[in-house]
This record gives C-alpha cells, sequence and structure tokens, in this order.
C-alpha cells in the first residue's frame, strides 16, 4: 500500500485539510466577536480537535469495514461473513482498518492542545481521564450510527440518499457546537441522530462546563444506540435475502 | 457552436432521469442554510452588527451564496475527466468529431441548468420556514453585474475542473487532490463565511484571484454591498477565464501523447 503514498495518505490529507479550514472559518468569525453562544475561541477550538479526533478514529479502526456493508448487502458477498466461525459484524467492523489514517489521531490532539492552550484553563487529571472516556464512548456512538444507517440496504435497494443524509448531518454538527442547538433542533441532534452531542460533551467536560446530569443522559444515549445498533443489525440479517450470491 | 448545443440539450433531458437525485439535492439545500441560521442566530445574540452585517444581511448573503455555490457543479467535470482518462474510455472525447473542453463545458452547463429552479424553489422555501427578512439589492445594474460574474464564475470553474481533470494524463490518481481541493475552494470562494471576516491584507491579495468573483462578490452585490467592485470584479474573471482557456489547450495538447488508453 506504500507504493501508492498519496493514496495511503489520502484520508490524512483530505480529512486534516478539512479540519484546518474549519479552524480558519471559526478564527475568522471569532477576529469579530468573543463568544458564540458563550463558547470562546478556545471551546470552539478543542471542539473542532475532538470532532477531528473521533474522525480519525473512525477512519483508522473502522470506517472503511462499515463503508462496505451496503455493498455486500447487495452484491450478496455477505455469505461469506456469515458462514465463517466469527461474528460476521466484528469482522466486517475491523477487516479495513487503515493505518493511512493514523496521522489523524496526533493532528487532532495537537489542535485539541493548541484549544486549551488558548482557553487557558485548569483542569485536573480526573477530568483528562474523563474527556478520554467520553471520546471512547463518543468514537462507539459514532460507529453505532454507522452500522445502523448501513443496515438499512437490508431492507431498501439503494442506501445512497441515506449516506448522503449521513454526510450532510455530520457536515453540519462538526461546524454548529451542540450547545447552539435549541428546541427541536436540539432533541434531533442529541437524541435521534445524536451528531450534536459527539464532541460537543467531551469539551464540555474538558472545560468544566458539563452538569453531572448531562454526563449523565449522555452515557445513556450511548448504552441506548449500541444496544440498538446490535439488535437492528440481528433484525437486517433475518431479512437478508443473499440476493446475487 | 450547434453540436455543443445539442451536447447540452442531452444532458439537460438526461437530469430528468436522476429525479430522486434532484429531490435530494433540494431538502440537502438546508444543511448550509441551517447552519447559518444556528450560528449566526447565536452570534448575533450577542451582537447587532458584524463586519458591518446585520442578521439578515449576514442570513441573506448564505441564502445566496448557497444557492450559487449548489448550482455550480462544475465539480463533476474534473472527476469524469480524470475517472474516463484512468478508465480509458476518454478515447472517444478524441475520435469524435468535438473539442473535449467544449464538450465539457456543454455538458456540464446542459446538467446545470435543470437545477436553478428547483434549488430556488427549495431555498425560497427555507426562507419561509426560517421567516427571516431577505436583503436584497435593488439596482438593477447591480443585479446585472452579478448575473454576468456568476456566469463568468461558472465558466471558470467549469476551465479550472477541466484542468485538474486533464492532469490525471500526467499522474493518474488525482482523487486525494481533487477531495482536498473541494474544501479549499469551499473556503476560497465565501462559501463557508464571508470573505471580509478574513484579515484585510489577505482579502486585498484573494481579489487579485478568481475565486473571490465566483461565489463571494455576486452574493455580496446582491444584497447591495461592495459595488464599486462590480466592474474590477468582471474584468478579472474575465481575464482569468481567457488566461485558463489558452491554459487548457496548451495542457492538453502537451498532456494528451502520455495517454496510453488503458482499460479500453
Amino acid at each position: 500500500m506504500m507504493v501508492y503514498r498519496l493514496s495511503f495518505f489520502g484520508a490524512t490529507f483530505v480529512d486534516g485539510c478539512m479540519f484546518i479550514v474549519l479552524i480558519l472559518m471559526f478564527n475568522a468569525i471569532y477576529s469579530q466577536v468573543d463568544s458564540i453562544g458563550g463558547w470562546s475561541r478556545g471551546q470552539a477550538t478543542i471542539f473542532l480537535g475532538t470532532f477531528s479526533l473521533l474522525n480519525a478514529i473512525s477512519m483508522t479502526f473502522y470506517f472503511f469495514g462499515v463503508v462496505g456493508i451496503p455493498g455486500k448487502i447487495k452484491s450478496g458477498e455477505l455469505d461469506h461473513y456469515l458462514t465463517k466461525p466469527i461474528n460476521p459484524l466484528l469482522r466486517l467492523t475491523f477487516e479495513n482498518i487503515d493505518p493511512g489514517s493514523a496521522p489523524l489521531i496526533p493532528l487532532s490532539i495537537g489542535i485539541i492542545a493548541y484549544g486549551v492552550s488558548l482557553q487557558n484553563m485548569t483542569s485536573s487529571p480526573g477530568t483528562f481521564i474523563l474527556y478520554f472516556v467520553f471520546i471512547f464512548l463518543m468514537a462507539v456512538l459514532f460507529y453505532d450510527m454507522q452500522v445502523i444507517l448501513r443496515t438499512i440496504p437490508f431492507f431498501v435497494i439503494s442506501a445512497t440518499s441515506i449516506e448522503k443524509l449521513e454526510g450532510t448531518v455530520i457536515e453540519l454538527c462538526m461546524r454548529v457546537p451542540g450547545v447552539l442547538f435549541k428546541g427541536m433542533f436540539k432533541v434531533l441532534f442529541y437524541f435521534i441522530l445524536p451528531y450534536g452531542l459527539m464532541a460537543t460533551i467531551p469539551v464540555q467536560i474538558i472545560t468544566n462546563s458539563a452538569s453531572g446530569i448531562m454526563i449523565a443522559v449522555s452515557a445513556a444515549v450511548v448504552v441506548l444506540f449500541t444496544a440498538l445498533a446490535q439488535w437492528f443489525w440481528r433484525f437486517g440479517l433475518k431479512h437478508y435475502k443473499s440476493a446475487g450470491s | 457552436m450547434k453540436k455543443y448545443l445539442e451536447i447540452a440539450k442531452i444532458h439537460f433531458k438526461a437530469q430528468i432521469a436522476y429525479r430522486f437525485d434532484v429531490a435530494m439535492t433540494m431538502v440537502f439545500t438546508i444543511s448550509k442554510i441551517l447552519f447559518a441560521y444556528i450560528l449566526w442566530d447565536a452570534v448575533f445574540g450577542q451582537n447587532e452588527t458584524v463586519a458591518g452585517f446585520t442578521f439578515p444581511m449576514m442570513f441573506s448573503y448564505y441564502i445566496i451564496s448557497s444557492f450559487l455555490y449548489q448550482i455550480e457543479m462544475s465539480d463533476r467535470v474534473s472527476w469524469e475527466v480524470s475517472a474516463r482518462i484512468r478508465d480509458g474510455s476518454f478515447s472517444k472525447y478524441m475520435v469524435i468529431p468535438v473539442n473535449p473542453q467544449r464538450y465539457f463545458i456543454a455538458q456540464t452547463l446542459g446538467a446545470m441548468m435543470f437545477y436553478p429552479l428547483f434549488i430556488f424553489a427549495s431555498t425560497a422555501a427555507w426562507v419561509v420556514l426560517f421567516r427571516v427578512k431577505l436583503v436584497i439589492a435593488c439596482d438593477t445594474a447591480v443585479i446585472a453585474a452579478a448575473l454576468i460574474m456568476t456566469v463568468l464564475g461558472l465558466l471558470f470553474m467549469i476551465q479550472l475542473n477541466y484542468l485538474l481533470g486533464i492532469l490525471a494524463f500526467r499522474f493518474q490518481d488525482i482523487s486525494v487532490f481533487l477531495m482536498i481541493k473541494g474544501n479549499i475552494v469551499a473556503f476560497i470562494t465565501g462559501a463557508l463565511v464571508p470573505l471580509v471576516l478574513l484579515p484585510r491584507g489577505i482579502v486585498s491579495v484573494m481579489r487579485f484571484f478568481p475565486f473571490y468573483y465566483v461565489t463571494y462578490l455576486p452574493s455580496m452585490l446582491l444584497i447591495g454591498r461592495n459595488k464599486e467592485e462590480a466592474l474590477t470584479g468582471i474584468a478579472v474573471l474575465a481575464a482569468w477565464l481567457l488566461l485558463f482557456t489558452i491554459l487548457n489547450k496548451y495542457a492538453y495538447s502537451k498532456f494528451r501523447v502520455m495517454y496510453d488508453g488503458v482499460g479500453i
């Protein structure tokens, strides 16, 4: 894979560039105002770094495995996974680990460190530990959403628009900190398509602005969506028609 | 000229086959509008004006720039040209009696013509839904200048994407580069934030480049700002268009000899 270096590090270049552009965007806005919805430049930078970190974990470990599920359902190739003595979802998830995306992880940590320095804050080691626990939980939630959306092709012919919807919602939620959502948008992006929670809660934890209730609710959302993803996958498998094989 | 008109017509009609894509494009116009509404509503909650914008002005800017950004579909030119060069099917453009660059301009304009009405309808629906007062310029000369600039901007973006596409003759896989370009272009054309928010020195430099005039300046003109830049903008954009026409001709004649038609 290293022969095609540009393609090998493709995700790093593309996503790294995307998050740098977003930092420039927030810097442009913060050059005119001191806060957005009560969030300082430091918090917004940590938010972008956190979203970038979640994206990096996804791209490195499971995205390129999960993204192939609709194609395998459509072609019937999923048969090969069902007949092997290993959990098919587990194998699908980790069969395409992408080391080329790994440089995004230190890059994201660099963005977070820059945000922390801008924020000029004091956090206890316990806060940092809780932050990384929630990074793990939100990476699980990110995975759950990917699995749920890519299980829909068990029931429909084409999932192109579902993937488009996912891309659109992620794009929105990585540009808008969750604290800015109000009313029905908050319900939508916290509890139905919970991308709004993913980077927001860890940032609130590390900047000591998260309430205990919100932390508990977020953990409950992760547990709920993990159970839902597992159930939906099994439910989808029951409807698998093995067409094309 | 007639044959290119026919190519445009065929690609216009072909869009009818992709009705679901059209519907989804309409629905997804909300993404940028929702982003602008939520983010700027929070910003203007604490400030009355930002860089000379009021909230209705800022929202109008995003409505117009999002509309212009959505109808600018030249991105597909670079993807299609590079994919066809890679799989060998670009050969057909070399043997049929057309100029490949003009073919792709006609093809893209044909496809583009299908969308504006639908995107306009969906954008209008979101404006009504969000109950925001639109700020639109009333000066017909300014509106005419913005429209001319928009057309020149679209043609420039097609030329740019064609040039990037034919780089596949030389570099084979340019997909990573094209994805990076997408992110950068969104920022430097002002589709993410109005360029007036950037430091003055950077904006001054950007005025020499065409991207400033593709989405940002037409949007600003249509909300009644930067009128004094209208004529200069058209001149700069026309100059870049001419430069890229020559550059593309040169690049095509230089790189086409590297094409080996693999995949036929």
